[in-house]
C-alpha cells in the first residue's frame, strides 16, 4: 500500500485531522465573510525568551515566531510535507539530492524579494555550529547547497537522510531569513511570514503589525499583541473580563466549566504531546525486566488521566502522532494489576516494603506533579516506597537530562515529531534524548536500519515494531496524549486555523475579529 | 565632615561586600544557562559550544574581576535569557517596581496612620483593640494570599482594575495605575501593621508629653491638638519606620510581582532565579541589595535628623 | 502574670495553646496516611459530613491535611527560628559585649546580609540547596539570622555598659564567664520576644517558599503547600484557600498577641 492510500484509511478512522472539540455559540455556525481589521488581543502562556528563530528550542517563542517566519516546507493537517516557500519540490531516486522551485516575488518584511541566496543563506546559519542552532543536526548530511538560478536550490546530501524532508518542515529548520539578518534576529525577528515584528517589552507583551505583502495574501488582522500572562487563572480571567480575546493553554480542570460557558469560545485538539513515565536504567532495580513491567503494572493509566489531566486527554500506548503511518493501532497498554505486580518485585527480589525509588517532577508541567502524588498512593498499595522531589525546569534539565541523576521521573515530547527524530534520539542507545541510558540491541538494530529504508510503508511497520518491542520490555511507560487548549472570546473568527499541525505553533494568518 | 565621609566609605565597603556574596552564592546554583536556552534539545556538543561563547568556561576570579570590572565602567552585558543589554532591562523594571513600592507605602500609611493615632488617642479601649486587630489581620496572611483574593473581588468580580500586567508609564499612566493598583494594595495591607503599631507607640508618647499638656491647657481644639501638634511630631519616626521596611518589601515584590504578572525588579529576579541567567541574576541582585542599603543609610541619616538625641555610636 | 490577664494577652496564649496540641497531638491521632489518601470521587468538594473541611483537587481530606500540616509548618518555623538563634546569638553577644573593631567587622558583615531581602536570600539558599524540609529550614534560618544577630547585639552592647559588668571586669573574672552569667540572662527576654515574633514571620516564609515551589514537597502538607495549591481553585472552592488561610492566620495572631504582651512584660523599655 502506498503510503498515501493508507494514510487516508487511518484518517477516516481516526477522524479528520487533530481536531478534536469545539464549543462555539451556535448562532456563529454560519459562514461569515472575514473582516479586515482590528488588533487580537492574545494571553500567551509563557514568556518568550529568544526571538531568533534558530536559536529558540521552547515551544513559546515558536508560537510568536510562527507569525514572522515562513518555511520552505510546511505539514497538513495529515502530516504530509507540502509547499511553503517552495511551490515544488523533488527527491532524486537516490535520495542524495533535493531540489526545491521558489515561489517568485516573495517578499521578506524589509520589501526585499526572496531569492535562493536567502535560502542558502539560512540553511548554512542553522547548519553553523557557531550559531548555536536548535535544530543544526537536520543538516548533518548535508554535502552542498546550490543555487542555480534565483528561483532554484539544490541540496547534495553526502549520504541518505529520509527524514531530512519532514525535518525541513518542522519547526525553524526550514525558516528562510534575508541574507546576513543573522545577527539581528535575536532582536529584531525578520522573515517572510504573515506578520511582522513590532516590539518586545520583555516579559510583558510582543507586538506584531500586519505584512501587507505576504505571498498567501495579507492576514485579515491589523496587528497581534501576545500578552504574557503565565499565571494560569490570570489568564482565564483576563479572558472571562475581555481584557483579553484568546488565551492558550486553559488550565486543564477549567476546560469542562469553559466550555459550558454559552459565550466563551473553546476549542481543544489532541494531540499536543505525549506524556511517559521514565526510569533510569542505570539505577540497579530498574536493570530487571521484571521491575519494569511491574511498575508499569501498577499504575491505571486512564484513571491517571483523569485524575492528572482532568480528562483533557486520552491514553495511549504508542507515543507516534496518532494519525502517522508509524502509529501502532494494535498496541495496547496494560492494565492495572497492583497484586500482580506485587508477586513480580517479590520475583525479582524486591518483596514489600523493601524497595524504595524517588521521583524527580517538574513544576514546568504541574500536571506532572499532580500525577506523581497519585502515582505514590498506587505505589504504596503495591509496597514500594515513593518520594517525590518538585524540580524547577533548570534543576530537572540539569539533573534528570543532562546528569541522569535521577530514579525515576515523567516527561512529555511533542507527538509531530518525524519518526526518525523522535525513535532514533529517544531510544536508541546512542540517541541525544536518551536520558535513560536505554541500551537494547533490538531497538539500536530497527532504528539504524529505518534510518536508511526509504519506501515509507517499509519504515512505518519498522517504526511499529519499535514501539512493541518497547512496551514488551517496558522501557519507558508511555501514557497519554495531552490536549491542547485554546479560549477566545465571541468575536473571534478562524479558530479553526489556529493551530499548526504540530500541535503547538499558533498561526494568526486567517483569523478575524468581528466588528 | 568626617562622619559623611566614614559613612560613605562604609557604603563602598558594603557594596563591594555584596557583590561579593552575590558572586559566591550565584555561582553555587546548580544547572546552568546553557542548558536552560537550548531546552530539551540540549546535546553536549551544541552546550559546549554555547558555553565557551557565553564565558561561562573562566576560571571563577577571572569571571568575578570581569563582572565587577563591568559593573564599575558601566558596562553591564545581555541578559543570557532575554539577550536584551541589563541595563535596558533593570532601567525598565525599576521603574515598573518603584511605582508599587511608592503606591503601596502611600497607601500603607494613608491606612495606618489614622489608624494608630485613633488607637493612641483611645489607649487602651476598644478602639485601641480594633486597631490592632485589623492591622494584625494585614500581616496575619501572606501578602500574595491577599493579592489572590484581590484579583477575585476586583477584578473578575467587579471588573475595576486589570487582572494582570504592566503598562509603561511613557506609555500611558493612568494605565500604569490601574495595573498598579491591586499589587499595591495587597502590599501595603502587610506594611500597615506594622506601621499602625509604630504610629500608635509613638503616639501615645508624644500624647503625654509636656507641650501636649500645654496646648490642652490652652484650650486648643482636640482635634487641632492631636492632628496638628502631636501628629507633625509623631509622623518622623513613622515615616523613617516605613523606609526600613523597604528591604522587606523588595522581597515580597517577588512573590507578588511574579502572581500579577507585572513586570518589575521582583518578577525580573524570580525569573532570572528560575532560568539559571548568571549575569540577570548577579545584577538584580546586587541592585536590590544596594538599593535597601541606600535606603536603609538615607533612613537612619534622616532619623539623626530628625531625633538629634540619638547618638551617632 | 497579672498583665497576661487583658483580653489579648488570653486570646494569644489560648490560640497558642491550640496550635501547639494541634502539632503535637494531632498527628498522632488521626488516621494514618488520612491525609494523602485521595477520594478521585469527592474533588474539590465543599465540606459536608464525610469531610468536614472539604477536600482538594486531589480528593485529599483537608481537615487531616491541616492538621498535619500545622505540625509540618511549626516545625520549620520553630526550627528555622530556633538556628537564627543559635547562629545570631553568639554573633551579637560577641560583637555586643567587645564593641571596638571585632564590633565593626562583625557587624559590617551582618549589615551587608541585611542588604538582601530575606525572602530573597531564603529563595537563593533554597534554589542551591535542593527543595525539601531541612534545606527551607536552613535557608529561612539563615536568612533570619542579621536581624536576630542585630537585635540580640544592641541589647548586648546596652547590657555590657551596665555596672555590674564593669564590677565583674574589674573584679577578673574572664569575658566569657561574664558574657555567660551577667550579659546572657539579661538579653534573654528581648531573645524571647524577638523569637517570637520572628516565628510568625518563619510562618509566612515557609508559605511563600512553598508558593514559589521551594519549600515542603508534595505530597507532604504543609500551610504553605496547600495555599499554593488553593490559588488555581480560589473562586471554585474557596475552602481550599479558608483553612489554611485560617490557620495561619491564628497562628500568626496568636503569636503576635502573645508576643506584644510578653514584650510589655519582659521589656518594660519597650512602649
Amino acid at each position: 500500500m502506498r503510503r498515501r492510500d493508507f494514510l487516508h484509511n487511518t484518517t477516516a478512522i481516526l477522524g479528520s485531522g487533530i481536531f478534536l472539540g469545539t464549543s462555539l455559540p451556535s448562532a456563529l455556525f454560519a459562514q461569515e465573510t472575514p473582516v479586515s481589521g482590528g488588533t487580537l488581543i492574545w494571553g500567551h502562556s509563557e514568556t518568550t525568551q529568544n526571538l531568533d528563530m534558530h536559536q529558540t528550542g521552547t515551544a513559546s517563542s515558536g508560537r510568536v515566531l510562527q507569525n514572522i517566519h515562513s518555511s520552505i516546507v510546511t505539514v497538513d493537517k495529515d502530516l504530509n510535507v507540502i509547499p511553503g516557500l517552495a511551490e515544488s519540490f523533488e527527491v532524486a531516486s537516490d535520495g542524495l539530492s533535493y531540489t526545491f522551485k521558489l515561489r517568485p516575488n516573495v517578499k521578506f518584511h524589509n520589501g526585499a524579494v526572496m531569492t535562493s541566496a536567502d535560502v542558502k543563506y539560512s540553511f548554512e546559519r542553522c547548519k553553523d555550529p557557531a550559531t548555536g542552532a536548535v535544530n543544526f543536526e537536520v543538516f548533518n548530511n548535508v554535502a552542498a547547497i546550490e543555487t542555480p538560478d534565483d528561483l532554484t536550490v539544490e541540496i547534495k546530501m553526502s549520504a541518505v537522510n529520509a527524514p531530512f524532508l519532514s525535518r525541513l518542515a518542522e519547526n525553524g529548520a526550514g525558516v528562510v531569513m534575508p541574507v546576513d539578518s543573522g545577527p539581528t534576529q535575536g532582536t529584531n525577528p525578520m522573515g517572510a511570514g504573515p506578520f511582522k515584528f513590532v516590539s518586545y517589552e520583555v516579559g510583558t507583551v510582543v507586538k506584531m503589525a500586519r505584512h501587507d505583502e505576504y505571498w498567501e495574501g495579507p492576514a485579515h488582522l491589523d496587528a497581534v499583541e501576545a500578552r504574557e500572562i503565565t499565571e494560569p487563572t490570570t489568564r482565564l480571567t483576563g479572558l472571562r473580563t475581555g481584557e483579553l480575546h484568546m488565551i492558550n493553554d486553559i488550565p486543564l480542570d477549567r476546560v469542562g466549566e469553559l466550555q459550558g460557558n454559552a459565550t466563551l469560545q473553546v476549542k481543544t485538539w489532541f494531540p499536543l504531546n505525549f506524556d511517559f513515565v521514565n526510569m533510569n536504567h542505570t539505577f540497579e532495580p530498574f536493570k530487571d525486566k521484571r521491575v519494569r513491567v511491574a511498575f508499569d503494572m501498577i499504575i491505571d493509566k486512564e484513571a491517571l488521566m483523569q485524575g492528572a489531566l482532568w480528562g483533557q486527554g486520552a491514553t495511549t500506548a504508542s507515543p507516534s502522532f496518532p494519525t502517522s503511518a508509524a502509529f501502532n493501532k494494535g498496541l495496547k497498554q496494560r492494565p492495572q494489576d497492583i497484586e500482580g505486580a506485587k508477586a513480580m518485585l517479590a520475583e525479582a527480589g524486591y518483596p514489600e516494603g523493601s524497595l524504595n525509588v524517588v521521583f524527580k517532577a517538574t513544576t514546568n508541567y504541574p500536571y506532572h506533579i499532580e500525577a506523581a502524588q497519585i502515582l505514590v498512593e498506587w505505589f504504596k498499595a503495591a509496597g514500594v516506597n515513593m518520594t517525590i522531589e518538585q524540580l524547577t525546569w533548570a534543576d530537572w534539565l540539569s539533573q534528570c537530562w543532562v546528569d541522569k541523576d535521577y530514579q525515576m521521573t515523567m516527561m512529555n515530547f511533542f507527538t509531530l515529531w518525524e519518526s526518525d527524530f523522535l525513535y532514533y534520539s529517544v531510544w536508541n542507545s546512542t540517541g541525544a534524548f536518551n536520558y535513560r541510558a536505554i541500551s537494547d540491541p533490538v531497538i539500536d538494530d530497527l532504528t539504524t536500519k529505518a534510518r536508511i529504508t526509504v519506501d515509507d510503508a517499509e519504515r512505518a511497520k519498522i517504526y511499529q515494531a519499535v514501539q512493541q518491542q518497547i512496551l514488551d520490555e517496558s522501557h519507558d511507560i508511555v501514557l497519554w496524549f495531552r490536549n491542547g487548549t485554546i479560549g477566545a472570546q465571541p468575536a473571534v473568527m478562524g479558530l479553526d486555523t489556529v493551530v499548526h499541525p504540530n500541535g503547538s505553533n499558533l498561526n494568526f494568518h486567517k483569523v478575524w475579529l468581528k466588528a | 565632615m568626617t562622619y559623611v565621609l566614614n559613612r560613605l566609605l562604609s557604603v563602598i565597603l558594603t557594596l563591594f561586600l555584596i557583590t561579593l556574596v552575590t558572586f559566591a552564592v550565584t555561582n553555587i546554583l546548580p544547572g546552568d544557562v546553557a542548558m536552560m536556552i537550548m531546552g530539551t534539545q540540549s546535546n553536549p556538543e551544541a552546550l559546549e559550544g554555547l558555553r565557551q561563547s557565553l564565558g561561562l568556561n573562566d576560571p571563577l576570579l577571572v569571571q568575578y574581576a570581569h563582572w565587577v570590572g563591568g559593573m564599575v565602567t558601566g558596562d553591564w552585558g545581555n541578559s543570557l535569557i532575554f539577550k536584551k543589554p541589563i541595563i535596558e532591562l533593570l532601567g525598565q523594571k525599576a521603574v515598573a517596581s518603584s511605582i508599587i513600592v511608592v503606591m503601596s507605602m502611600v497607601i500603607a500609611l494613608v491606612l495606618a496612620v489614622p489608624l494608630g493615632v485613633w488607637a493612641a488617642v483611645h489607649r487602651d479601649k476598644w478602639q485601641d483593640n480594633v486597631s490592632s486587630s485589623s492591622a494584625l489581620m494585614g500581616v496575619s496572611l501572606p501578602d500574595f494570599f491577599w493579592g489572590i483574593v484581590m484579583i477575585l473581588v476586583f477584578a473578575r468580580w467587579l471588573g475595576w482594575f486589570p487582572s494582570s500586567g504592566f503598562v509603561d508609564p511613557s506609555v500611558n499612566f493612568w494605565g500604569t495605575l490601574q495595573h498598579a493598583f491591586l499589587p499595591s494594595l495587597a502590599l501595603g495591607l502587610g506594611l500597615m501593621a506594622h506601621l499602625t503599631r509604630m504610629t500608635r507607640s509613638t503616639m501615645t508618647g508624644i500624647l503625654s508629653q509636656e507641650f501636649i499638656r500645654v496646648a490642652r491647657a490652652k484650650g486648643l481644639a482636640e482635634r487641632t491638638v492631636i492632628w496638628r501638634y502631636a501628629l507633625a511630631n509623631a509622623i518622623g519616626p513613622v515615616i523613617t519606620i516605613a523606609g526600613l521596611q523597604i528591604g522587606y518589601l523588595f522581597g515580597s515584590i517577588i512573590v507578588m510581582e511574579s502572581l500579577f504578572g507585572y513586570t518589575g525588579m521582583g518578577w525580573l529576579t524570580y525569573q532570572a532565579l528560575l532560568n539559571r541567567d548568571l549575569p540577570l541574576i548577579q545584577y538584580t541582585v546586587v541592585v536590590i541589595a544596594a538599593v535597601v542599603m541606600l535606603t536603609n543609610l538615607a533612613v537612619d541619616l534622616l532619623y539623626v535628623v530628625i531625633d538629634p538625641r540619638i547618638r551617632l555610636g | 502574670m497579672k498583665r497576661f490577664k487583658t483580653t489579648k494577652g488570653l486570646i494569644g496564649i489560648v490560640l497558642l495553646l491550640l496550635i501547639a496540641l494541634v502539632a503535637i497531638v494531632g498527628p498522632m491521632v488521626i488516621p494514618p496516611d488520612a491525609a494523602t489518601a485521595m477520594d478521585m470521587l469527592a474533588r474539590r468538594a465543599p465540606p459536608s459530613l464525610a469531610h468536614p473541611f472539604g477536600t482538594d483537587q486531589l480528593g485529599r481530606d483537608l481537615m487531616y491535611r491541616v492538621i498535619l500540616g500545622t505540625r509540618t509548618s511549626m516545625e520549620i518555623a520553630v526550627s528555622a527560628v530556633l538556628m537564627s538563634i543559635v547562629l545570631g546569638l553568639p554573633l551579637g553577644l560577641i560583637s555586643g559585649y567587645f564593641g571596638g573593631f571585632i564590633d565593626n567587622v562583625l557587624m559590617r558583615l551582618v549589615d551587608t546580609l541585611l542588604a538582601f531581602p530575606a525572602l530573597l536570600l531564603a529563595l537563593t539558599i533554597s534554589a542551591v540547596l535542593g527543595p525539601n524540609i531541612q534545606n527551607t529550614i536552613i535557608a529561612i534560618g539563615v536568612a533570619f539570622t542579621p536581624y536576630l544577630a542585630r537585635i540580640i547585639r544592641g541589647e548586648a552592647l546596652r547590657v555590657a555598659q551596665m555596672p555590674y559588668v564593669e564590677a565583674a571586669r574589674s573584679s577578673g573574672t574572664t569575658d566569657g564567664m561574664i558574657m555567660l552569667r551577667h550579659v546572657l540572662p539579661n538579653i534573654l527576654p528581648a531573645v524571647i520576644v524577638q523569637g517570637t515574633i520572628s516565628l510568625a514571620f518563619a510562618i509566612l516564609a515557609e508559605a511563600g517558599l512553598s508558593f514559589l515551589g521551594l519549600g515542603t514537597q508534595p505530597p507532604a502538607a504543609s500551610w504553605g503547600l496547600m495555599i499554593q495549591a488553593s490559588r488555581d481553585q480560589l473562586d471554585i472552592a474557596p475552602w481550599t484557600a479558608l483553612v489554611p488561610g485560617l490557620a495561619v492566620a491564628l497562628t500568626v495572631l496568636g503569636l503576635n498577641m502573645f508576643g506584644d504582651v510578653l514584650r510589655d512584660i519582659l521589656d518594660p523599655r519597650a512602649k
